[in-house]
């Protein structure tokens, strides 16, 4: 059993420490705890929000004290310590790491010391744990890219980075749902919307993995029209964890 | 359906309710409004659920033209609203008629106003919360700000049980948040240890608590900035974590930023303390320049301080409703409400 820490936050927050690490077993440890804790529907909680290694649970302090919340939590905690980790869902992302789409991508390889195509087989050669969302809506903070392609993000950042924009940032990988500054190193592009005002509710969420898919300028453009039309469904891998 | 219009938009007036709170998950900014006490005080005043959406507005307010007949009120920082070019009182429910022309004005004291509508104000939610993120563009109206033009939808209300006594007095408004701290300097704001307190030095611990800081003119629903002598302790960088309202982020240059209601769902800066909840309607009120001075506390007092204020509010609903049957009998009945609507000649109280 992976140690924990029970720490309040403010008056209307307490949150789950585990080993300060990005550790994938500790994340989806948290996942599927955030997941019970929301189904349960413990009186007074608010929200639960996941980052690498801790899970914060608001709460309304005028429905339940810090103390009965964190007798309730150790239960849940310990139940699902216990339990098998639910099934992993892997969807796969088309990404065009050609120009003018990963303006970065040929600076990585001479960090990497390797070619451009061995950066790009690198980068779709493994999935990577969503650890959690955040900085902007549907950011999502992706680990560990092979250690050799993990340059650090630039000194300074970009002013405009456009949607789609993948990049790395040591051993983070990520996409931009709207463009924004930043200072990720840029390889690549996905034809995917990520985000759409309108209906704003990202189609992954933490928990879930990503997996890469390397595609030409010609696929590019062919996907990006089926998918504003609404016609280009996101593969998606079930399996067992 | 859009019964409000708006003649002058304000500085800045987004629509709120008390936020998108369960989709931090996905990365979505809480928002919602800034003083939530303020808010649910709006909303209590008028009969309505404390959840339910506002107008809120900073520094200077909107000017409105009510298309049907409602009830209002204004609550927050102090305004010198008109109706109909006569001053009106705040903190108290005010009845408007077809056609009144609301005008907030500017803020004589404190930021940011909440007027709270009979009814609330109907834009569709967006996941689950009409709060308005600016940042991103969502909820509210269209995602951004109130423009001259635009039209809101309210519906007609044409009567409100206990009119007559849904005022708070001077002794509620001192015990509920004094509005003469709104005055003072420094302004005292209470705060807990935060999650990374002890990774500072002592010294940096006492500084934070005995110094008196400014706030900046970088202060938004975001955050606001504070500029003082600068902490000393210096972090490696830590791994991002959840952030709070009221959170007291130290940024690299040692400053701190007291996060609020549109700031990021994570955050990798430490936290070296957080503000009472009891405590931040009274930051987010302060204009520019004002000193700050930290002080120290524990969980018992914030929670009890939070009850307290909680308790207020609930006394003031049982009171509106057991004050039904008392003189000045409340607007109950839509006929009586024409007939002294004609008596009173529009908009008083009598």
């Amino acid at each position: 059993m992976k140690p924990y820490q029970l720490i309040t936050v403010g008056d209307q927050a307490i949150s789950i420490e585990f080993p300060n690490e990005i550790n994938p077993e500790i994340n989806l440890r948290l996942q599927a705890l955030a997941k019970i804790i929301t189904a349960d529907k413990v009186v007074g909680v608010q929200a639960v929000i996941p980052a690498y290694h801790t899970l914060l649970v608001t709460f309304d302090a005028m429905r339940i004290t810090p103390r009965k919340l964190k007798q309730q939590l150790e239960r849940i905690i310990a139940d699902q310590l216990a339990a098998p980790l639910p099934p992993k869902r892997t969807l796969i992302i088309p990404v065009c790491y050609e120009d003018p789409y990963g303006p970065d991508l040929s600076d990585v390889a001479d960090y990497a010391g390797i070619s451009t195509d061995e950066v790009i087989k690198r980068h779709t050669g493994k999935s990577y744990l969503i650890y959690f969302l955040g900085f902007l809506p549907g950011f999502a903070y992706m680990a560990s890219v092979d250690d050799q392609i993990a340059m650090p993000r630039l000194s300074k950042p970009r002013v405009k980075i456009p949607a789609g924009s993948v990049g790395i940032a040591g051993i983070q990988t990520g996409f931009y749902p709207v463009t924004s500054p930043g200072g990720w190193r840029l390889i690549g592009k996905t034809p995917l919307t990520l985000y759409q005002p309108d209906n704003p509710e990202p189609f992954y969420h933490a928990g879930d993995e990503i997996k890469f898919e390397a595609i030409d300028k010609e696929t590019f453009d062919v996907i990006k029209q089926a998918d504003e039309l609404g016609h280009y469904h996101v593969k998606v891998v079930t399996e067992n964890a | 359906m859009h019964n409000l219009s708006v003649i002058q938009p304000g500085l800045q007036t987004t629509i709120q309710d008390l936020g998108r709170v369960s989709h931090q998950i996905d990365g979505f900014p809480v928002s919602g409004s800034m003083d939530q006490a303020s808010h649910r005080l709006a909303n209590l005043l008028v009969g309505n659920r404390g959840k339910t959406a506002c107008l809120e507005f900073a520094l200077t307010g909107p000017t409105l033209i009510f298309r049907v007949a409602t009830f209002i009120t204004i609550t927050g920082g102090q305004f010198s609203p008109t109706l109909n070019g006569k001053p009106i009182p705040e903190n108290e429910a005010i009845r408007v008629h077809e056609n009144d022309e609301l005008a907030i004005g500017s803020a004589n004291a404190g930021r940011y106003g909440y007027l709270a509508i009979k009814g609330g104000i109907q834009v569709p939610e967006v996941m689950d919360s009409r709060s308005t993120t600016l940042r991103i563009g969502i909820g509210g109206f269209n995602g951004r700000a109130l423009q001259a033009g635009d039209q809101l939808p309210i519906s007609p209300q044409e009567t409100l049980r206990s009119f007559g006594h849904r005022r708070v007095n001077q002794a509620f408004l001192e015990s509920f948040r004094d509005p003469k701290t709104m005055l003072q300097n420094p302004l005292v704001i209470r705060i807990l240890k935060g999650p990374q307190w002890s990774l500072f030095s002592k010294s940096d611990q006492r500084l934070l608590q005995h110094q008196q800081y400014q706030l900046t003119s970088e202060a938004d629903r975001m955050g606001y900035r504070l500029a003082g002598k600068p902490l000393t302790t210096s972090l490696k960088s830590l791994l991002s974590e959840a952030t709070v309202f009221g959170g007291i982020q130290i940024t690299s240059n040692g400053q701190p930023i007291v996060l609020l209601a549109d700031r990021q769902t994570t955050g990798g800066y430490p936290v070296i303390a957080t503000i009472l909840t009891a405590d931040i309607g009274k930051i987010v009120q302060c204009q520019n320049h004002q000193l700050i001075q930290f002080q120290l506390t524990d969980l018992k007092t914030a929670e009890d301080e939070l009850q307290k204020q909680t308790e207020l509010l609930q006394r003031l609903k049982a009171e509106f409703i057991e004050q039904r049957y008392q003189a000045p009998i409340g607007i109950n009945r839509s006929a009586a409400q024409r007939i002294r609507g004609l008596f009173e000649g529009g908009f008083s109280k009598g």
